[in-house]
């Protein structure tokens, strides 16, 4: 048994027990799911995003490995919002206090219309914003656009009582000037990184592997990129950041605290080993007891103060 | 599910390039009926980094033990045909949804078509051992592809080969042998995997017949736990003509052969 060490974060208004999650689009929970640890030592869980409506989703092939990487193009399926509150919400309200709802649209219309059906059910902590989804048919991509990331935003504060995140895309010239365009809109967190732009062609074939020929990289292969992107904007914008991209154990997401991360997601890794998060959140703990802090928050950010 | 790490207990080349692994891993046989299958990795290095999907083989409970049959096509199953006795692999299983025997059966049909018999021996010894009979149509491009005939023989009270180059059995299609038997012998359920053609001919066939039958679907999986959505296949059209796409993994990997599009 190790010390008790602190392991909780505010994320402005957000508290979270630890700073570990799902990421979205890679977790889901079902009724007679049984994952081989006890959900309720995440900090939260995150749904998988969610439109208004009912969404096909891309044809097959929708994965395909690369090397030390993953690319999908799933097209955000789901069967949309009622759908989530009655019967999805539930099961993530038993697995976990604290949930966060990621919701996407294809304009600032649908943000919000969402965001407001959203702000009148109980028991979501947060909403987090997927701007940034690589891969939808129309291929409209707000997170791209530092005015549509500003109006989307501020149309979903307006309708949304509770904290949002901005999830941001790497897809872009200056990540940065995005994170600032989220903060005048009104962001209260933001997460970053989506996937990479990616593709893989099968040389059999001689055509594209994905049925959507284009996709979004994850895995341990993005992992570089996405901990200077969070190093970038922690000293840019002066919000909470949670940092995502190819985390696959603790020393991953220490580093990520250390660039400037207040609390991280998980999502591929987790793919592969269900137990990935538990193991993180331990692995956190021992090395904070290691090396003499009481708290996780004497070491967000250190790695440039 | 589990997830536990297992050994080996050894591995056969049967043929070149395909592979019977034996794992010692008790939680999970408890708990495997055929049909189900196994998320397996047998690697540390991210490279390759997602597991591979393996559906049961055969299924020793007492043993607390399974045999998984694969062929040798990429990074991973390389990896895999190299491990040796006592090695340590990764399991995430028993998982999707397996065969369940209705207490009425009496009689099934298995169709497979080259490595798609990896099934079908479990299915077979599972039958064997509730007293249904078994009748085994086997097709590949060539007699040493006709993986597991030999074990499939002893147990089935027919079985029909066939052969794309005649080497053994006549050439033709296995499911005009299954027609045939049709005629005069009544089956409860057909169940077939490793061909597209085999089943959608099941498919008339069913429509003619009236017996219950499935497919075993394989597809490339990231998690093998419903929780990527990577792994779909289109389930068939229902009255409102809606696209509907399925989950291999949670809502198969045994689907009834007219819910399905392959």
């Amino acid at each position: 048994m190790i010390e008790k060490v602190n392991m909780s974060i505010n994320l402005g208004d957000l508290r979270l027990k630890n700073p570990v999650m799902p990421a979205s689009g890679t977790f889901d929970l079902y009724e007679d799911n049984h994952l081989p640890y006890d959900t309720k030592i995440l900090g939260a869980v995150i749904t998988k995003t969610i439109f208004l409506e009912k969404r096909l989703g891309n044809p097959p092939p929708r994965i395909c490995e690369s090397t030390s990487g993953l690319i999908n193009a799933l097209g955000t399926p789901g069967e949309g919002v009622e759908y989530l509150i009655k019967k999805k919400l539930p099961v993530f309200q038993k697995a976990n206090q604290t949930v966060i709802v990621s919701i996407g649209g294809d304009g600032a219309k649908e943000f919000k219309l969402l965001a407001e059906r959203l702000d009148k059910v109980e028991g979501i902590a947060a909403l987090e914003l997927d701007l940034s989804c690589p891969n939808n048919e129309d291929n409209i991509i707000i997170a791209k656009d530092e005015f549509l990331t500003e109006q989307t935003v501020a149309k979903v504060k307006e309708a949304f009582t509770k904290p949002i995140i901005i999830k941001l895309s790497p897809n872009v010239n200056d990540i940065t000037k995005i994170a600032k365009a989220a903060q005048r809109g009104g962001a209260d967190i933001l997460s970053l990184i989506n996937t990479l732009s990616a593709m893989a062609i099968d040389i059999k074939t001689k055509k594209p592997v994905l049925g959507n020929k284009i996709g979004g990289l994850s895995g341990p292969a993005i992992k570089p990129i996405a901990l200077k992107m969070v190093w970038d904007v922690a000293h840019t914008v002066d919000l909470p950041i949670i940092g995502i991209g190819g985390i696959s154990n603790s020393e991953d997401a220490i580093e990520f605290l250390l660039a400037g991360a207040s609390a991280i997601e998980v999502g591929t890794a987790a793919l592969i080993n269900p137990s990935v998060m538990l193991e993180i959140i331990q692995g956190i703990e021992q090395y904070l007891v290691q090396q003499g802090y009481s708290s996780i928050e004497e070491i967000i950010g250190l790695a440039f103060k | 599910m589990y997830q536990v790490d297992a050994k080996v207990i050894n591995q056969t080349e049967v043929i070149e390039n395909h592979f019977i692994l034996k794992i010692f891993a008790p939680e999970i046989v408890k708990k495997a009926i055929p049909g189900q299958f196994v998320m397996l990795s047998a690697w540390s290095q991210r490279d390759p980094l997602l597991r591979r999907p393996f559906t049961f083989n055969r299924i020793f409970c007492k043993e607390g033990s399974f045999e998984l049959l694969y062929k040798k096509v990429g990074k991973g199953t390389e990896i895999m045909s190299n491990l040796k006795t006592s090695d340590q692999v990764s399991l995430l299983g028993p998982l999707g949804n397996g065969i369940k025997f209705t207490q009425n059966m009496k009689r099934i049909a298995i169709v497979s078509r080259g490595i798609g018999v990896a099934p079908m021996l479990a299915i077979v010894d599972s039958a064997k051992e509730k007293g249904i009979e078994v009748y085994a149509y086997l097709s590949a491009a060539t007699e040493n592809l006709l993986l597991r005939k030999e074990e499939i023989k002893e147990k089935a009270k027919l079985i029909y080969i066939t052969t794309d180059d005649a080497s053994l059995g006549a050439g033709g299609k296995v499911t005009d042998f299954l027609a045939q038997t049709l005629i005069d012998t009544k089956m409860d359920a057909v169940y077939t995997c490793g061909s597209k053609r085999l089943k959608n001919h099941i498919e008339s066939l069913k429509e003619t017949y009236g017996f219950k039958a499935w497919v075993i679907l394989e597809e490339h999986m990231a998690c093998g736990i419903g929780a990527c959505k990577g792994c779909i296949c289109r389930a068939k059209k229902a009255n409102n003509h809606q696209d509907r796409y399925l989950l291999v993994c949670k809502d198969g990997p045994v689907f009834p052969v007219d819910e399905v599009e392959v």
